[in-house]
């Protein structure tokens, strides 16, 4: 076959088959098969594949959050607090369950994560009652018990705060109910045993109230009073008081919602005052008292409001997988929220955590694979007096592990190798390349040769090496390759081959027209 | 040279199997010629394009309709139906409501974004699906791996969605807002008519994703002349007549002997 023709065939199979390429170019099924879909379907081969994430869990367990809500109320109401505190126990643990999901399968927009708040709002409310309920008990024992004047007129101040209390929070209670009967109404739950533990809970208030003692009326020696009477997250109130009679350095005990918030000590004019920073405390109304020894004061109520937060998130390249998250959470005012859980999202759902410091900053290092990947801080607000809010989604290209320099190892060695050889090749290839261009040179002086004297053989191979040095043939061809690459001079070289090769002997006419060839003088007889 | 020779044969005999392949194939989504993910060339079918010969008690597929049919046609197909035929309309874009009611059938497609959290993909479109009812084409299947399904009311309905499926109106792939959960229907039926919202079902990459379903179909015939899968292109339509008529396929084989025959010929001339 023609070079020039089996190279332009080559070329044009090539070019074909680039253009087939090329017009699959667009698709990147040819390099890689990754999220490959269209409008009407995906490729499941292509789609990441992740974990269900118990999400057929979800459901049964918000029925067992309502059908907990029950049987809690009702062995409060029958005051059975060991049971209670079982049933409180396997309630908090249901409800860390559920709020686990919620987060993992990225519910909280929803209406499961209306479900959510108000269930925690619940067991918060449930847990506060099985308290409350238990010392209701214990302060009517020790006001039979206890004589002293004094003493009967504290536990009377501190039996009126959790009548208060009980009273608050089964109004909030009740409140819940609709949103959450609503709720569970779509999902097809039971709602009888959360309907249940609202009159359970009502019947406990209730119960509380009938058993107004006396003494309430006696006002106590030690003052309290918030103010001011509302703040938000940030702020700091003051819980402050006259002790009459009291005597200086008396060390005074502050409580908020019957938990101890800190405590002061009496001033030689009788005062105290305790600052009390509104941090992690859930929004609405709070009670406070003071103790002073057996003294209790009155129940003083301030509320906490709620606010919006701001979170930033910036993203720094760490090292080739590895990317910084960085950001701020902040109140609408600008104060920092210290110490909050900040969860940040993956573009494929995986969640990592991180934690505000005291200037609201958090930080963490995520290792992610080669590629683009949106990323998303979250807070969730859950226990603060502060709304949840999302950072911007930020997306950052991660470069991915390194290529290995093996393939580009193998791929220079075998350059250097396919280098090598051709060179090695070179001296019997080279005149393939450059036979067309090699002219003759007419021009040049006939080499001289003499042959004179010579056997007829011998003197045939001077002229050949001769006609060869004149066409410029290296001198590793053969006679054969020098009648190839000029087949001008084919007779002269085929007739030299017989000369050598065969051992005929070359008449004296033969030399002489062989020597004219040499010489440049026989170019019509060839 | 001689060496040379054969491998540029070689090479132009894979660039022309390369340019058959590329000739003969498309890559339209359904269509029975397209040997990619989304073609239905692997789903074991037989085409039909006259409705009016039906066998009776036959299973007649018909996928992602996009071309009307005649009221000769809805004629044939409500005839099938009544002579035992049983009719199975896979669509997800709404284009067999059309049908659907000239067949007095009560069921329509509901185009839209369903998503689910029931999933084991990270796509929100490719969830699990679960069977109710006893039908035969659901036999011995748990659950089915929907891909981008459409809704479907009316009728009886055969599969349906986990209740924490939400129609993803924002396309940002999470519930929210006034994306709302409910449990959805994605395939229903009257007597012996079976609309499926999810044409996808019957792509070659979900062919073995779903395979007691699809087993429970067969044997099946499937409508080339109103459905996406009889999509082809001007090459493919040449050889499909080519091969239908003899003196074409004659004529295509003396084109493809007369080179070589006149190669030998001068060779022995030479």
């Amino acid at each position: 076959m023609n070079r020039l023709a089996s190279h332009a065939t080559l070329a044009a199979a090539a070019a074909l088959v680039l253009l087939l390429l090329g017009a699959q170019a667009a698709s990147p099924l040819l390099y890689t098969a990754e999220n490959t879909s269209t409008g009407a379907h995906a490729d499941p081969a292509t789609i990441q594949k992740r974990s269900p994430g118990d999400a057929d869990a979800l459901v049964p367990l918000m029925d067992d959050l309502l059908g907990q809500t029950g049987t809690l109320a009702l062995t409060i109401k029958l005051k059975d607090y060991e049971s209670a505190e079982r049933d409180l126990a396997r309630y908090s643990e249901l409800s860390r369950q559920f709020d686990r999901l919620v987060v993992t399968l990225d519910v909280s927009g929803t209406d499961i994560g209306e479900f959510q708040r108000n269930n925690r709002q619940n067991l918060d409310a449930l847990a506060t009652l099985l308290n409350d309920s238990r010392r209701f008990e214990e302060l009517q024992r020790l006001e039979i018990e206890v004589l002293d004047g004094e003493q009967r007129m504290a536990i009377a101040y501190e039996g009126e705060a959790l009548r208060q209390k009980m009273r608050e929070g089964f109004s909030a209670y009740a409140g819940r109910e609709p949103a959450t009967t609503r709720i569970a109404g779509r999902y097809d739950l039971n709602t009888t045993p959360y309907q249940q533990s609202v009159e359970h809970f009502a019947e406990v208030a209730d119960a509380a109230d009938d058993r107004t003692g006396g003494g309430t009326t006696v006002k106590s020696p030690l003052g309290i009073a918030v103010t001011p009477a509302e703040g938000r997250y940030g702020d700091t109130l003051r819980i402050a008081g006259r002790y009459a009679g009291g005597i200086p350095d008396t060390r005074i005990e502050v409580y908020v919602d019957s938990r101890v918030a800190g405590a002061a000590t009496l001033d030689a004019d009788g005062t105290y005052n305790h600052p009390y920073r509104i941090g992690r405390i859930a929004a609405g109304p709070h009670l406070a008292y003071a103790t002073a020894g057996r003294i209790y004061s009155e129940v003083a109520t301030f509320e906490v409001l709620t606010q919006n937060t701001t979170l930033t998130l910036a993203l720094a390249e760490v090292n080739r997988t590895a990317v910084a998250c960085t950001g701020n959470l902040t109140t609408g005012d600008g104060l920092p929220v210290a110490g909050a859980p900040v969860l940040i999202r993956l573009d494929d759902g995986t969640l990592a955590a991180a934690e505000t410091d005291e200037n609201g900053t958090y930080g963490t290092v995520l290792v992610l694979p080669g590629g683009e990947h949106a990323l998303q801080a979250e807070f969730h607000a859950a226990g603060y007096p502060l709304n949840a809010s999302e950072s911007p989604a930020e997306t950052v290209q991660v470069r991915g592990e390194g290529l290995s320099p093996l393939p580009f190892v193998a791929a220079i060695a075998a350059a250097l190798g396919t280098g090598w050889y051709l060179r090695r090749r070179r001296p019997e290839e080279e005149p393939v390349a450059a036979a067309a261009p090699v002219p003759e040179s007419p021009r040049e002086a006939p080499p001289a040769v003499e042959i004179a004297g010579l056997p007829p053989r011998e003197a045939a191979t001077v002229l050949f090496r001769a006609l060869r040095d004149r066409l410029g043939i290296p001198g590793t061809k053969t006679p054969r390759d020098c009648a190839l690459l000029f087949p001008a001079h084919a007779g002269f070289f085929e007739r030299y081959e017989r000369i050598r090769y065969a051992g005929e002997t070359p008449t004296d006419d033969e030399l002489r027209a062989m020597e004219a060839e040499a010489r440049g003088g026989g170019e019509g007889a060839a | 040279m001689q060496r040379e020779a054969w491998a540029v044969l070689l090479i132009l005999l894979l660039a022309g199997g390369a340019v058959y392949a590329h000739a003969t194939t498309t890559t339209e989504e359904f269509s029975r010629y397209n040997v990619g993910w989304n073609g239905t060339s692997n789903l074991a079918a037989e085409e039909v394009r006259d409705l009016g010969n039906l066998p009776p008690g036959a299973t007649l597929l018909i996928l992602a309709p996009d071309v009307a049919f005649t009221a000769d046609e809805t004629g044939y197909l409500r005839a099938f139906l009544e002579s035992g035929g049983h009719l199975l309309i896979a669509d997800e874009e709404g284009s067999a409501n059309r049908l659907l009611a000239d067949l007095g059938s009560a069921i329509r497609v509901r185009p839209g974004n369903l998503a689910s959290l029931e999933r084991d993909h990270a796509d929100p479109g490719l969830f699990t699906g679960y069977p109710v009812g006893n039908a035969t084409i659901f036999a011995g299947v748990e659950t089915v791996l929907l891909n981008r399904p459409a809704a479907v009311t009316g009728g009886e309905p055969l599969l349906e969605t986990s209740i924490l499926t939400w129609d993803d109106a924002d396309g940002d792939g999470r519930p929210g807002g006034s994306e709302t959960f409910a449990r959805r229907t994605v395939c229903a039926r009257e007597g012996n008519l079976t609309v499926l919202g999810d044409a996808s079902l019957f792509v070659n990459a979900m062919l073995a994703e779903n395979p007691k379903f699809i087993e429970n179909i067969r044997p099946v015939l499937i409508d080339a002349a109103h459905s996406r899968t009889g999509t082809t292109n001007p090459i493919i339509n040449a050889i499909a007549r080519a091969r239908e008529t003899p003196a074409a396929a004659a004529a295509l084989a003396a084109l493809a002997v007369l080179p070589v025959a006149w190669r030998f010929g001068r060779k022995r001339d030479d």
